[in-house]
């Protein structure tokens, strides 16, 4: 359950490679040692722990085209733990060295095998395994920030923090908590005496009027082909994001979701650990099994007592009978040109009032675009700077109808050839649409504010919300050849 | 003098081992002991200065006694550091865990571990830090994380105070209710172990132990030896398979029941990793227990299926592992299993997360396991269907890793599918095939480095699972074949997989057939496109293809001779060595290919074509030799010369003798690497006492006595004379040391006969100048050891270690690195005779003395030349041993006569310039009068005489 060493390094790309911070746990390695007795391969200098990490990542001697080593065909990269080949004296194996990568970010540890190491064991059989990944994975949010932007300022005061963020959250190599992202906003007080235990992970106590806030985010992904041989996807899923602030060691909160009287269950639930009890039949949907009608369909309750900052209460899937935006997209090859022809319908049990909405037509492998002659029945059309994407700006709302069209035909004459894409060859072409719109959800599934329960003395505020966003939504050309995206609806 | 300390920690921890070449761990330990007890020091500085005692402190404690030491002074540093400065009371408990642990002090139970124990406990149980600030992590948390590492690292050491942990859990409502909670399980945990391992132990013992009471019958003493038993370590669930071990109790443990039952009900107030390790240590614990029922787990249970916590989640599975059906119904079995199909493409997890739930579908723990799913063999759970497995069918957007890791998956749900039918098996083989289709495609739009390794390794993977399945097997060949022309860069992948698949798949043909297929589309291609970048690409796939005996080989030959015949293309011409080579490599897999015999003639025209027109005189030599051989010599003969060039590992002599001659990216490396031996094959000991310089002089003093004495007469004038010898540059600037080249013990006749041994040095420290390299020209088992003379030119002359390389050749011609036992140089090594001028007799020398000894009598208390020193060691020696002592020891230092018992003047000198005096005067006990012109030298000197003096006590008195 223990970590033997922490590296963290950043690179761009395997160039500019350098270790930024590293640990080892004296007193797990010495516990390794005994364990593994014979078989026992100390950990190397970090030097040699960088080079063998790049070597795995297939980011070592990135000027070569083949390395024996790297890029051997039957060598499988076993991430998330990989195996180091140590050379010289004490030569053999490390394993598990586990990695998480977030741009130029890669933090990676050693976890302790305590059993028998030989012949090797599952990753499953070793609990260190995801006590490591919840280290990393908390690191790294520390780090990055939850955004996950690294700035390089930012990043190195993170950094310089990180040996007394250690100390509290894993001060001998055995991983107790993850680092807080930074102290609560609202003010707390320290543990009164009292005969409830405070949870650890309550750093304070709130003082001051209770409010809650319940946000409901749904993500709609989507893939169209415009194809009678191949059948539409669509998905999605939901996160219920809360913060609270009420008054108490340990109080009670219940949220409530609803669906409307037809909508389809909820499914693959999952909950943050502060969720007391959960009822069987909440968890029963699932989207990898055979719906069942007769499911259960709500209200879905999650009673638990919230954390001093914000998080994420639960999150859900659901599969709705129509994707909120069918498309299709056209393209023709026509002498030295493009005709494109697009149409965008939105579903009329959507609401027709985005935050915004866009549609982007991206052109791989192909020279800059020259004359655009395309005409749209709605919104604005712009031809990025760099002369390879149409952007087609559909602003606030679809016109009444909820039908929008673009007709035309695009030349490519440019001098500087554009981006590549491997994948994107010939008429293989897609439009990819971001759009967001506030105060519904495609399954259904509402909190309403009457339904969350705070026990308390003083009356709580409560602010729900919710909303609609797309994520990797995508059209691709139905007179070109597009990439599966999920065999599941070819078998 | 301000040192920066933030710059030489992050040195020392960037590189440890570069760094102490330039100090010694012991130099270096002493500092940051100095520097943690400087009042001066800031805090933060102090806590910077324990990373290097908490990271490496077996580096820095080489020995039991030196970590003993260090602890006792961590402490003292602790004792007196005020109660406010937190956060480095913290660092330092910690340090101390780390020493005590790592140099064995706490499995031994020295005294400082015992100390260290009292005082955690003492803090642990101290609660007066009630209103100290909740930000920071109290003292007492992190006494108890010592604890519960003291414990995890020696197990049972603390087991008699498990009632005292417990009540301390029980009482504290503050967060830290957490620490003492890991705390109590483990050693709650390790309790139930040790009584496991008791003949006869049971419910008395067990109700006992947690009532504190441990006068009951109870000796499990916690002996030093327990510590190290890696049993205890290891973790106890293996899965089903696995066994526990077990204590009988009957079903009345209510004490034990009572304690799990509220760690659990607590555990949902503990952070996910301490909730997870919890929940694995009582799940041990229960299963080590077979009179409490897992059912004591129910209540968690549904809180755990459905959380979105890896750990959580991980430790369950566990549980599940340790339980199966009497805690898991067929239902949650198949609820899990689910989840983890769910989890494994779950759009809000990480993807270092997802593969991990992907890979624990390999390793399901089932309640019925059909097979011994034993060790680190993927298995496919029973009921993981078709239909719920396709969700993770790979797609051309996933990255490489998910990729993979689904294709392997998939590949044996549809493997297992397609024996029993063409149905939905079929189906999915398709579709991987499709998908595999696709991932070639993307490789030929330029897809980068990733895209090709990525599909590689996908299509070693599909050939793995479905080489049999002709069908597949055989389009995957012609699609690889027909992008081979358009993408030669890619020789070396495709070279590799055809080395893979023949490897691992021994009873399929594939790979024989995908090199026939290369070849094929190689030589019918036309020649007019044909770069001489592609073609030495070609000229690889050929070689590869030239070694499978059952591949014919004609139409190779044909595409050699029309590459080097002028009228197609200019090679000949250029001469390019590099191309030449590549077309001699292909002949040269011919010359001991099966079918040689049908390729005699136009084999032979190729070869003297080469040695005639080739542009290069070095390829035309080779082909000379090649059409030599190949004309002259019977196929038997041609095999048996040219074989053990592809024979790896072969040991025979005449390996050298034509192989490495032949051609140059042969598997010829094995010749022109160096290899590196796995055990040390000689060493260099110490010579014995020969003609040392000393005696030498003894000598010379005879022969000079009796001449007339050209020294100075006054003590200071011997002085000058002395000393104008040291303005010679080099002059006595170096010790030589004599040592025996020979051979270890091992039995490995091929090292018996070693030549041009070179013999490399490396220091470990900055205290002399790099050596030299050594050459010795050979070294024969049934031979007289070679001697081996290393001059040390010392900076310093203090004791210090080297670390010895050396590369040799084997009679069979092979190279080989080896490295050497290390080397260490003593202080009494460093001793020189003193350098007097030669014309200074005796008298001159012992003037000299006088000199010397008075000079350092009168600086040493005063403030010009701080470096001198003088000091006194007593022993308790009789006469006569003190006698044997100066002869056996001192005899070449030796200056005053020796017949004169009453004083001994004896002087060592120390290359470059220092001097050690010894007056010895015969009393009771023993005076050593000592001065020195360097007083670092003093510790060493008294070392010495400690050891000389002991040891000559026990030779005389025993």
């Amino acid at each position: 359950m223990s970590v033997r060493a922490l590296w963290i390094i950043s690179h761009e790309k395997g160039e500019n490679v350098s270790i930024r911070f590293t640990r080892r746990f004296a007193t797990v390695e010495h516990r390794a040692k005994i364990l593994a007795g014979s078989s026992y391969r100390s950990v190397p200098e970090d030097n040699t722990v960088l080079q063998l990490l790049l070597t795995e990542l297939g980011l070592s001697d990135s000027d070569k085209s083949y390395v024996a080593l790297r890029d051997d065909c039957l060598h499988r990269q076993r991430l998330p733990a990989l195996e180091l080949r140590v050379d010289g004296p004490g030569k053999g194996f490390l394993w598990p060295v586990l990695v998480i990568s977030h741009g130029p970010l890669t933090l990676a540890c050693l976890p302790l095998v305590d059993v028998p190491a030989e012949p090797r064991p599952p990753l499953a059989s070793l609990l260190s395994v995801s006590q490591g990944f919840t280290l990393l994975a908390g690191l790294q949010t520390f780090l990055l920030g939850s955004g996950g932007k690294p700035d390089s300022e930012g990043l190195a005061s993170r950094l310089a923090m990180l040996p007394s963020v250690l100390l509290q959250v894993c001060p001998l190599g055995t991983p107790l908590d993850v680092p807080l992202l930074g102290a609560p906003a609202t003010p707390t007080v320290p543990t009164p005496a009292g005969n409830q235990k405070q949870p650890a992970w309550k750093t304070g106590l709130h003082r001051g009027r209770a409010v809650v806030n319940v946000a409901l985010i749904e993500t709609v992904r989507s893939m169209q082909y415009g194809n009678r041989s191949r059948q539409d996807l669509w998905d999605v899923y939901g996160t219920v994001t809360c913060k609270c602030e009420v008054e108490g060691v340990l109080p009670n909160v219940t949220v409530t979701l609803t669906l409307p009287p037809n909508g389809s269950p909820l499914q693959d639930i999952l909950v943050h650990p502060c969720v007391t009890s959960l009822d069987s039949s909440i968890l029963t949907a699932s989207s990898v099994d055979n719906c069942d009608g007769s499911a259960f369909s709500g209200p879905y309750k999650f009673p638990f007592s919230p954390p001093l900052e914000p998080f994420r209460l639960c999150s859900y899937t659901s599969q709705v009978p129509v994707p909120p935006i069918l498309g299709s997209y056209q393209l023709r090859e026509e002498e030295n040109q493009l005709r494109v022809s697009v149409t965008l319908k939105l579903h009329e049990s959507v609401k027709n009032s985005f935050e915004y909405c866009e549609a982007h037509l991206p052109f791989f492998n192909r020279v800059q675009m020259g004359v655009v002659d395309v005409k749209v029945s709605a919104g604005q059309l712009d031809v990025s700077k760099e002369k390879n994407l149409l952007v087609w700006g559909l602003g606030q709302k679809f016109p009444k109808c909820r039908e929008v069209t673009m007709e035309g035909k695009i030349s490519f004459s440019g001098p500087t050839p554009g981006p590549t894409d491997p994948l994107c060859t010939e008429l293989t072409s897609y439009i990819k649409l971001y759009f967001k719109v506030p105060d519904m959800t495609l399954s259904g599934c509402c909190v309403d504010q009457h339904s969350v329960q705070v026990y308390s003395s003083a009356k709580p505020r409560i602010v729900t919300s919710r909303e609609l966003q797309s994520k990797e939504y995508f059209i691709w050309n139905s007179t070109g050849t597009a990439p599966v995206a999920s065999g599941q609806m070819m078998l | 003098m301000a040192v920066n300390w933030a710059e030489r920690i992050s040195a020392f921890c960037r590189g440890p081992s570069r760094f102490l070449s330039g100090t010694t761990a012991e130099a270096f330990l002493a500092e940051l002991l100095r520097e943690l007890r400087d009042d001066r020091a800031t805090y933060t500085v102090k806590i910077l200065l324990l990373a290097p005692l908490c990271e490496y402190p077996t580096l820095l404690c080489p020995s039991d006694s030196v970590g003993e030491e260090t602890a006792l002074e961590l402490m003292s540093v602790f004792d007196q550091c005020p109660p406010k400065s937190v956060q480095f009371r913290c660092h330092l408990l910690l340090g101390l865990t780390s020493v005590l642990v790592c140099t064995s002090c706490v499995s031994d139970r020295s005294r400082a571990s015992q100390d260290f124990l009292d005082l955690l406990l003492q803090i642990a149980q101290d609660t007066s830090d009630l209103h100290a600030d909740g930000a920071l992590r109290s003292l007492r948390a992190t006494a108890c994380d010592c604890l519960r590492e003291l414990e995890a690292c020696s197990p049972g050491l603390l087991s008699q105070r498990l009632e005292l942990l417990s009540g301390l859990r029980q009482r504290e409502t503050s967060r830290l209710h957490q620490a003492y909670a890991g705390l109590h399980t483990l050693v709650l945990r390790n309790a139930v172990y040790q009584l496991t391992q008791e003949a006869g132990a049971g419910a008395e013992h067990l109700k006992a132990l947690l009532g504190g009471n441990a006068s009951i019958a109870w000796e499990l003493d916690s002996g030093p030896t327990q510590g190290e038993d890696p049993a205890l370590l290891s973790s106890l669930i293996l899965g089903p398979m696995g066994t526990v071990p077990t204590l009988q109790t009957g079903p009345d443990c209510k004490e034990l029941r009572s304690v799990l039952s509220s760690l659990l009900e607590e555990s949902y107030l503990l952070t996910v990793p301490c909730q997870a390790a919890l929940l694995h240590r009582l799940t041990e614990v229960v299963a080590m227990v077979p009179g409490v029922p897992p059912a004591v787990f129910r209540a968690q249970l549904l809180r755990l299926l459905g959380t979105s916590e890896v750990g959580l989640f991980h430790a369950t599975l566990l549980m599940k592992g340790a339980f199966t059906d009497s805690l898991f119904s067929a239902e949650d079995e198949a609820f899990m299993l689910q989840r983890l199909v769910v989890l494994s493409q779950h759009p809000l997890l990480r993807t270092p997360e997802k593969l991990f739930y992907t890979d624990c579908i390999l390793h399901f723990p089932e309640n019925r396991p059909i097979g011994c799913g034993d060790g680190g063999d993927e298995t496919l759970p029973v009921l993981l269907t078709p239909r719920l497995a396709s969700a993770l069918v790979p797609t051309v957007f996933n990255d490489s890793a998910t990729m993979l890791a689904r294709l392997n998956l998939l590949s044996l749900v549809y493997l297992e599918e397609g024996e029993e039918g063409e149905g939905e098996g079929g189906r999915g083989l398709a579709y991987l095939h499709e998908h595999l289709t696709s991932l070639l495609r993307i490789m030929e739009n330029r897809g980068g480095r990733e895209v090709v390794v990525t599909f590689f390794r996908a299509a070693f993977l599909f050939l793995f699972h479905f080489g049999h399945v002709e069908r597949y097997s055989h389009s995957v060949m012609e699609k690889l074949s027909a992008v081979y022309l358009r993408h030669t860069h890619l020789a070396p992948n495709f070279i590799n997989l055809a080395d893979r698949t023949q490897d691992q798949l021994a009873e399929s043909s594939w790979a024989v057939g995908f090199l026939e297929a290369l070849q094929r589309v190689i030589t019918e291609a036309p020649l007019a496109q044909l770069t001489a970048q592609a073609l030495s690409r070609h000229l690889k796939v050929l070689a590869r293809v030239a070694e499978e005996g059952e591949v014919p080989q004609h139409s190779s030959l044909r595409f050699l001779s029309s590459v080097i015949t002028p009228s197609s293309s200019s090679l000949c011409a250029s001469g390019d060595w590099r191309l030449g080579n590549g077309v001699l490599a292909v002949c040269r897999r011919l010359l001991v290919h099966p079918s040689l015999d049908s390729l005699l003639a136009p084999l032979a025209d190729v070869l003297q074509h080469l040695a005639r027109r080739y542009g290069d005189t070095d390829v035309r030599d080779h082909a000379r030799l090649y059409y030599t051989l190949l004309t002259t010599l019977s196929r038997e003969k041609l095999a048996a010369v040219l074989a053990q060039g592809s024979t790896e590992g072969g040991r025979q002599v005449k390996k050298r003798s034509l192989s490495s001659i032949m051609v140059e990216s042969e598997r010829l490396t094995s010749m022109l690497t160096i290899h590196r031996t796995e055990k040390t094959i000689f060493r260099l000991i110490e010579a014995h006492p020969e003609p040392r310089e000393g005696t030498q002089t003894d000598k010379e003093r005879d022969l000079i006595r009796n001449e007339t004495e050209s020294c100075p007469g006054e003590a200071n004038a011997a002085l000058e004379a002395y000393r104008a010898q040291f303005e010679v540059p080099g002059f006595a600037s170096d010790i030589a040391l004599n040592y025996q080249l020979t051979h270890t013990e091992s039995e490995d006749s091929r090292f018996d006969r070693l030549f041009s041994i070179r013999l490399h040095f490396d220091l470990t420290d900055d205290h002399y100048e790099p050596l030299g390299d050594v050459s010795v020209p050979c070294l024969l088992r049934e031979r007289r050891s070679p001697n081996v003379r290393l001059r040390l030119k010392p900076r310093r002359p203090y004791p210090t270690t080297l670390h010895a390389s050396a590369i040799f050749t084997t009679q069979d011609g092979l190279s080989w690195l080896t490295t050497l036992p290390h080397i260490h140089v003593a202080f009494r090594e460093a001793f020189a005779p003193l350098p007097a001028p030669p014309a200074f007799g005796r008298d001159g020398k012992l003037r000299l003395f006088d000199g010397l000894w008075d000079e350092i009598g009168a600086k040493s208390g005063g403030e010009d030349l701080a470096d001198c020193a003088t000091s006194l060691f007593c022993c308790p020696l009789k006469e006569a041993a003190l006698i044997a002592l100066v002869e056996e020891h001192f005899l070449p230092y030796l200056l005053s006569d020796p017949s004169d018992k009453e004083e001994f003047k004896v002087l060592f000198f120390l290359p470059p310039r220092s001097h050690v005096l010894l007056k010895i005067r015969s009393e009771d006990p023993v005076h050593f009068d000592i001065a020195t012109d360097n007083w670092r030298l003093l510790r060493y000197i008294s070392s010495y005489l400690l050891t000389i003096s002991s040891t000559q006590d026990h030779a005389v008195t025993g």
